[in-house]
């Protein structure tokens, strides 16, 4: 593994690199080692460790996963009923979705505590709500997929409420179905907003977010 | 990340260093294991066959192969797909009946009966194989497959399933 290492790092020169991602000093008001309050500051990354397993997870299920009404809720039964790892797999997917939603509002509430979202931040404090929304897409989206009842009228629900904003919302409503009604449209689409555009949009802005935080370092407490 | 000389402690840094690694090592395992299971669990599930009635032994003519297409039902993950196959069953000289696939063993394309030359041609690459299945040419490298047969009041039965 070391000689690996060394091999690429004579040719690529990793090492600063490395040092700039994973290797640098974490001031004593953020290290849970020196201040055990300091554990707040570990839930950002704590989002992104789901955040990982959420694309691993998700990437696996696309495996079995059909997008088309008469598939969906088969595919789901068959991953979670007969497929070895099946439940698990999909639990952790399913139980992640929850935990990210969780640790992505105590990231957020950190940052207001710790005032970290005041200037010169501000720039990664809206970033950070992008993701935010990201993030309720992916459920949104995500919640629709198993094609059973409760996805059915979850989703129904969320589109009427789009649908009363004042001018544009049955326009937003009909876009969002693809059509007046809930069934084949919404699902492809919802299925891919879930596994293309959402995740597109999640890798840009995440990249935003450490570049920011890395290149302004981690703000002081109050 | 250069190691540390042979005699050297234990410093903090390097058992942290340590730590993570496990810890990562770990979790690699345990989501690991799992995910390649379920990648590969399909693979792992044995087909289940049936015996097929597929030609009539009275009207078998003996060094004649017949040749017969079979259909059955498969699990096609939740569904179940129709699949369908074709097989040469052959009578020989001393009574006893074999069925051997179509399929080619070089690269699986469909072999067909030639009558005056006696042999099986394989359209693709030039493979022939002689009425027992018997490579004689070309580049497959093993014999047609035999297929379970069995005769039950002169019907030939079949199974999917190599003898
Ligand atoms: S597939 Fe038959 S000879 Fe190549």
């Amino acid at each position: 593994m070391s000689r690996i290492y060394k091999f690429l790092d004579d040719r690529l020169n990793l090492s600063p690199l490395l040092k700039e991602i994973a290797d640098h000093q974490v001031p004593d008001h953020a290290n849970p080692l020196k201040t055990p309050t300091a554990l707040i500051y570990c839930f950002g990354g704590i989002c992104l460790f789901i955040l990982l397993l959420q694309i691993l997870t998700g990437v696996f299920l696309m495996l079995y996963y059909v997008p088309s009404p008469d598939n969906a809720y088969a595919g789901v039964n068959y991953i979670q009923n007969e497929l070895a790892f099946g439940g698990l797999v999909r639990g952790i997917h399913r139980v992640g979705a929850s935990a990210a939603v969780v640790m992505v509002f105590l990231h957020m509430m950190r940052v207001v505590l710790t005032g970290s979202y005041k200037n010169p931040r501000e720039l990664n404090w809206i970033v950070g709500i992008v993701l935010l929304l990201t993030v309720m897409g992916f459920c949104f989206t995500g919640y629709l997929l198993p094609w059973d009842q409760k996805a059915y009228w979850a989703t129904t629900v969320g589109v009427n409420m789009v649908e009363s904003i004042p001018l544009v919302g049955n326009f937003l409503a009909a876009a969002l179905r693809g059509g007046s009604e809930v069934g084949m449209l919404t699902l492809v689409r919802f299925y891919v907003v879930h596994v293309m555009f959402l995740p597109a949009l999640l890798v840009i802005f995440l990249a935003a977010h450490f570049f920011m935080v890395r290149r302004q370092g981690i703000s002081r407490p109050l | 990340m250069e190691l540390p000389e042979a005699n050297e402690t234990l410093s903090r840094r390097r058992f942290f260093v340590n730590g993570i690694k496990v810890v990562a090592g770990l979790l690699g395992l345990g989501l690991g294991i799992p995910l390649v299971g379920f990648f590969i669990a399909p693979a792992l599930k044995k087909e289940q066959h049936d015996w097929i009635a597929i030609a009539d032994l009275n009207l078998m003519n003996a060094g004649e192969p017949a040749k017969v297409t079979y259909q059955y039902t498969r699990r096609d993950g939740w569904k179940t797909a129709e699949t369908r196959k074709t097989a040469f069953v052959v009578k020989h000289a001393d009574g006893k009946i074999t069925a051997l696939t179509n399929k080619c063993t070089h690269l699986g394309c469909g072999v067909e009966w030639n009558a005056s030359s006696k042999q099986f041609t394989c359209p693709c690459h030039g493979g022939v194989f002689d009425i027992q299945g018997n490579v004689t040419a070309g580049p497959p490298p093993k014999p047609l497959t035999r297929l379970m047969v069995k005769v039950e009041v002169n019907k030939i039965f079949i199974k999917d399933a190599q003898q």
